[in-house]
């Protein structure tokens, strides 16, 4: 094992490098990062065995992975904010030929107006493509859950294509020591990836074709039970990354200080790292208050919610990005999760940290004081210059 | 409520059939509905419409399961598509054929007709000897076997609604009001053979539809069938550059030959080769 001080940019790099990933497709223009630049660095100087295909638009770096993801090929890509939506159509396709394909995501602003802060609006539009969903919150996180997604992407139970995202600035230009296992570390926990149902040069066998309405159902549901059985088999993935590189992530929905918990905080990406020292701070002087991490967001960790929920009355979410009804997207999912739990906490959806805004300790702090206020649930709309604050019951 | 299932062939006016009588069902006065299903569009593929005709608005958007009649406009369907499924008891079965309503079989109290609507719509110039227009003939027969609109009404829809030839439809339609026969239902018919069905597709373990192209034999939807004068062939190839399914292949000595397991019959090559060495033939 090497320690680097790395970039979450060259964190993914260096995880597709560990992986072997065969063939990477990159857009190399805006809104493209440094990812796909050292990944050229490694093909070129010899490091990594690939083909390496540049492109016209993000619309063909993914089809060019989809493809050689159907001839059984192990891929990369990875794009940001606009051109993960000029992808939108192919991301449906990837996960309708179930490609194994791992891409990473720097989670930036959508425009109008132009903005490449951190903000969650441009993977949240993918939410229902299909596609595995990974937030990260440190570059040690980024590395390790790129080598876990392709294990997750390529096992026989799940067979469907993951983004591992990571916040702008905050990861993807930050710099920190990261542990770069030893590649034979990684081949033992990664093996080569086994194809499965791929195309065969010689033979004629189409994948993808037309379904009339009598099967296309039976294949949008066999999407949804290999997405439903991806908690569990990243549970024993975790499990086996730990014994080979004794580092664990804590599965789809770590926690933190949780028992005997009045309020919990739900996170995503960098601002769970905030959010955490200020639980030990709120700890330290009798509040009790614990944290929980949506590491995996698609599929949603509806049951991990609900066991979590169990001895909690009061949650608040903190969302990235909004979407156009009552609350944030995840703390539209959380209460959805939890409308049907026997016990049912209050939610809460906080809405910060768009379009690059720091969450600081402070509204952390805030979000906590509210939640252990018993003040009815709400959304608030952290960083406006009014209260910001709407009541939705109560 | 009067339920109207129409089958027929990509290009042969399924869907206009279907359309035009709810129009012509609309100027009786009724609330008709009226849409198609299909796969991929093209020619010579079998498609599906459905006409609903009511007093009050229709109530329900699915398709229909258990047709009061069932319009066949080309009896190659009879062989290969389950028409007359779901046909309620006394339901018609009007079938586009020169043959009588005798020959044709149908479940039990169903009634029988049929029309040579092809004779009809050559004879009114409609379409061409490979693919006529079939259509109006149809509904004419319809009209008459089902009473479900008036010829006044579809007259005055062909009128309003189909763009070419109105007048040649026109006469079409009341020939094929006048040319229909009826048998009356036989309740002492002998049930159909049971279909052979296609056996359901099982989907391949794991989730992708990774079948062999080879398996696709899509020679069903051909209703005429290319063959190629090889004395007059100059071996240019047009023929296989413009075979939209890859169903040309050559010999060992450079001769086109049709691969009639692929062949749909669309015509393409005939229409494209340079000395039309290739001949378009009507399937018995």
């Amino acid at each position: 094992m090497t320690a680097k001080v790395l970039s979450g940019n060259y964190a993914q790099s260096y995880a597709a490098l560990l992986a072997r990933a065969q063939v990477v497709s990159a857009y190399p223009i805006t809104p493209q990062t440094s990812i796909v630049e050292k990944i050229a660095d490694f093909v070129a100087s010899g490091e990594l065995h690939a083909q390496y295909v540049k492109v016209e638009s993000e619309h063909s770096a993914l089809q060019v992975v989809i493809s050689a993801a159907a001839l059984g090929a192990r891929t990369y890509t990875a794009t940001s904010s606009q051109g993960l939506l000029l992808m939108h159509e192919l991301l449906h396709w990837a996960s309708g030929m179930r490609a194994p394909i791992v891409m990473g995501v720097i989670n930036r602003a959508v425009a109008p107006p132009w903005n490449i802060g951190a903000d969650h609006t441009d993977t949240m539009s993918q939410r229902d493509t299909g596609w595995i969903q990974f937030y990260a919150e440190s570059n040690q996180e980024v590395l390790d859950t790129v080598l876990q997604a392709y294990r997750l992407a390529e096992h026989p139970d799940v067979r469907l294509p993951a983004m591992v995202t990571e916040d702008a600035f905050y990861l993807s230009h930050t710099v920190e020591p990261v542990d770069v296992p030893d590649p034979a570390v990684v081949d033992r926990f990664l093996p080569p990836r086994e194809p499965h149902a791929v195309l065969v040069p010689g033979e004629a066998t189409r994948l993808g074709s037309f379904t009339g309405p009598e099967h296309y159902v039976d294949f949008r549901h066999q999407i949804g039970e290999a997405m439903a059985r991806v908690p569990k088999v990243l549970e024993t993935v975790e499990t086996e990354f730990e014994r080979a590189v004794g580092r664990s992530h804590g599965g789809a929905l770590p926690t933190y200080r949780i028992d005997d918990a009045d309020a919990v905080l739900i996170t995503m990406g960098t601002s769970t790292t905030t959010a955490r020292s200020v639980v030990d701070e709120l700890r330290a002087s009798g509040r009790r208050v614990g944290l929980a991490k949506l590491r995996l967001f698609r599929p949603f960790p509806d049951e991990e919610l609900r066991r979590l929920a169990r001895g909690v009355d009061r949650i608040g979410v903190v969302d990235r990005s909004y979407t156009f009804g009552p609350m944030g997207p995840a703390a539209t999912e959380v209460s959805a999760a939890l409308y049907t739990a026997r016990h049912r906490p209050e939610v809460t959806s906080f809405l910060a940290g768009i379009g690059g805004r720091d969450v600081t300790p402070g509204e952390v702090r805030r979000m906590f004081e509210t939640l252990l206020s018993g003040a009815p649930a709400t959304v608030h709309w952290e960083d406006l210059e009014d209260e910001g604050v709407t009541r939705i019951h109560g | 409520m009067i339920e109207i299932r129409f089958h027929g062939r990509g290009g042969q006016g399924a869907v206009v059939a279907s359309e035009l009588l709810a129009q012509a069902a609309f100027l009786d006065g009724k609330q008709p509905q009226s849409f198609p299903f299909f796969g991929v569009e093209r020619r010579g593929a079998p498609v599906t419409a459905y006409c609903r005709v009511d007093d009050r608005p229709v109530g329900l958007r699915t398709s229909i399961t258990a047709p009061d009649a069932v319009v066949v406009l080309d009896p190659g369907l009879l062989a290969t598509e389950p028409v007359a499924d779901g046909l309620k008891p006394n339901g018609i079965l009007l079938v586009n054929s020169p043959r009588p309503p005798q020959a044709l079989i149908a479940p039990a109290g169903v009634r029988r007709a049929s029309v040579d609507a092809t004779r009809i719509a050559l004879a009114h110039n409609l379409g061409t000897p490979m693919l006529p227009i079939v259509n109006t003939a149809v509904l004419g027969a319809l009209a008459r076997a089902t009473g479900v609109v008036s010829l006044e009404g579809l007259t005055r829809a062909v009128g309003q609604f189909v763009p070419a030839r109105p007048e040649e439809n026109r006469l079409a339609a009341r020939d094929g009001y006048l040319g229909v026969t009826v048998l009356p239902g036989d309740a002492s018919a002998p049930a159909p053979p049971p279909r052979a069905r296609p056996p359901p597709l099982v989907l391949p373990e794991g989730p992708i539809a990774s079948v062999s192209s080879e398996t696709l034999h899509t020679a069903a939807w051909r209703t005429f069938t290319p063959v190629i004068h090889l004395d007059r062939c100059t071996k240019c190839n047009f023929c296989w550059k413009f075979c939209p399914d890859d169903a040309i292949e050559f010999d060992a000595k450079g001769y086109p030959q049709i691969r009639l397991a692929y062949c749909k019959g669309c015509g393409i090559c005939a229409a494209e080769c340079p000395p039309k060495t290739i001949e378009m033939v009507a399937e018995a």
